[in-house]
């Protein structure tokens, strides 16, 4: 009887994605253009400075349909990255020693230029994969008490991406949902700290133009 | 190029978006950080003086002091770990191996240069160096220090007072302690983070013995 009872939910889901992507294009009011504006929740992968997940940060992408599923745009993106640093004796050089804890932050923002790949672009799901390259600026801060040490660093920033654009409504705005992964070549170094390339992995929920 | 203006402009707004670390998560206890001469034998001193006050840098052009109960529980500190460490309190100056001097930043207002690290050193009434010895060449570190300043700071210097004196000799430094931190509005409580403070301090200066 479970059984029974469930299946006809299940069908309508399908039945649901099935119209949806079957659905003509409803909101061509932007044209060949398009927008996303997201929060994000990043994670640094492979990183001693920062380790711990955030969702403190945004993405902006705007492009231009060159062919019926092909795009290019701009992008910029920010997030903070936060890690408490339990009080520790660090060895500063070979004579000198500081004993503190610290609170961690690492701060990226890359811009640049993004190219994607839409399918079904007239329905109400539109997928796509894409590809973003570009400068990234990046900062390592380390608070201890009442002190502050910093270090800025550039480094060239690549990040893949699949995502889809939900039109569910007559009009835009409509849902934007992402996975990314990211590497830029920054480096710094901060107290003990080196770090050598900052690799992230991410998730964008946002409203679609 | 003008029309990189708005961009650039643009990305500078954006990294005013970082979004700071919270700092109450931090343990409000104090930064100690130590520095010593890697040539020095510290198993070579046997003595030691402590002055029985702590010389206060504050915003008055001569000497003050700070010798209250306060100021003995630190003091103390000090005797207590450079006892344990194998080092003997000694009561006149002539007969140690070694100085210990220490200071208290009560403000920094005195100061218009902070040029050189150990600028401090310019206080008036700062541990003369005749107070010492015949040193007319000053003091000195023999490595580099990295200190930043700030108000609630405490200094502590460690002098080998065997080193040669004369008009062109100077006093070397041969272990350096600064300790800082927020304060409290509780006296107690700043006086208990500093002796916790100086006790780190030697805690992590294990070369610091003559044993």
């Amino acid at each position: 009887m479970k059984t029974m009872k469930y299946l006809p939910l299940k069908a309508l889901a399908v039945l649901a994605i099935a119209i949806g992507f079957a659905l003509p294009g409803k909101a061509q009011t932007l044209g060949n253009y398009y927008a996303n504006i997201d929060w994000q929740f990043n994670f640094p992968l492979g990183n001693d400075f920062v380790k711990k997940g955030s969702g403190w940060g945004m993405n902006f992408e705007g492009g231009y349909y060159v062919t019926d599923n092909l795009s290019v745009g701009a992008f910029l993106a920010y997030h903070s990255n936060h890690k408490y640093i339990p009080r520790q004796t660090l060895q500063i050089s070979g004579t000198e020693s500081l004993n503190t804890d610290q609170q961690h932050t690492l701060f990226q923002m890359p811009f640049g230029v993004s190219g994607r790949y839409t399918f079904n672009r007239e329905g109400m799901f539109q997928p796509y994969f894409s590809l973003k390259l570009g400068p990234q600026y990046g900062r390592l801060k380390t608070d201890f008490n009442a002190y502050q040490n910093s270090d800025n660093t550039w480094g060239f920033y690549v990040s893949p991406e699949i995502g889809m654009n939900i039109f569910p409504w007559v009009y835009r705005p409509g849902i934007h949902v992402a996975a990314y992964y990211s590497y830029a070549t920054n480096k710094g170094n901060l107290m003990t700290y080196d770090v050598d390339g900052m690799s992230n992995f991410g998730l964008r929920l946002g409203v679609a133009f | 190029m003008k029309k990189l203006i708005p961009f650039l402009l643009a990305v500078f707004v954006f990294t005013a978006c970082e979004k700071d670390a919270d700092t109450d998560n931090l343990d409000n206890k104090f930064v100690v950080y130590t520095n010593y001469d890697k040539a020095a034998n510290f198993k070579q001193f046997n003595t030691y003086y402590l002055p029985d006050s702590i010389l206060i840098i504050g915003d008055k052009d001569k000497q003050e002091y700070w010798s209250d109960a306060n100021a003995q529980k630190i003091i103390d500190t000090y005797v207590f770990n450079m006892d344990n460490r194998g080092y003997t309190r000694v009561t006149e100056r002539e007969e140690a191996d070694l100085g210990l001097q220490l200071s208290y930043v009560k403000n920094t207002y005195v100061y218009t240069d902070y040029g050189y690290p150990e600028w401090w050193w310019g206080y008036p009434g700062y541990w003369d160096v005749p107070y010492w010895g015949n040193w007319g060449g000053g003091w000195y570190y023999p490595y580099v220090v990295n200190y930043s300043f700030s108000t609630g700071s405490f200094l502590t210097e460690l002098l080998n007072l065997e080193a040669a004196q004369g008009q062109n000799e100077k006093l070397p430094i041969i272990w350096s302690a600064y300790m800082s931190g927020m304060l409290s509005s509780s006296t107690e409580v700043n006086v208990e983070l500093a002796a916790q403070a100086v006790s780190q301090a030697f805690s992590q200066s294990t070369y610091l013995t003559n044993k």
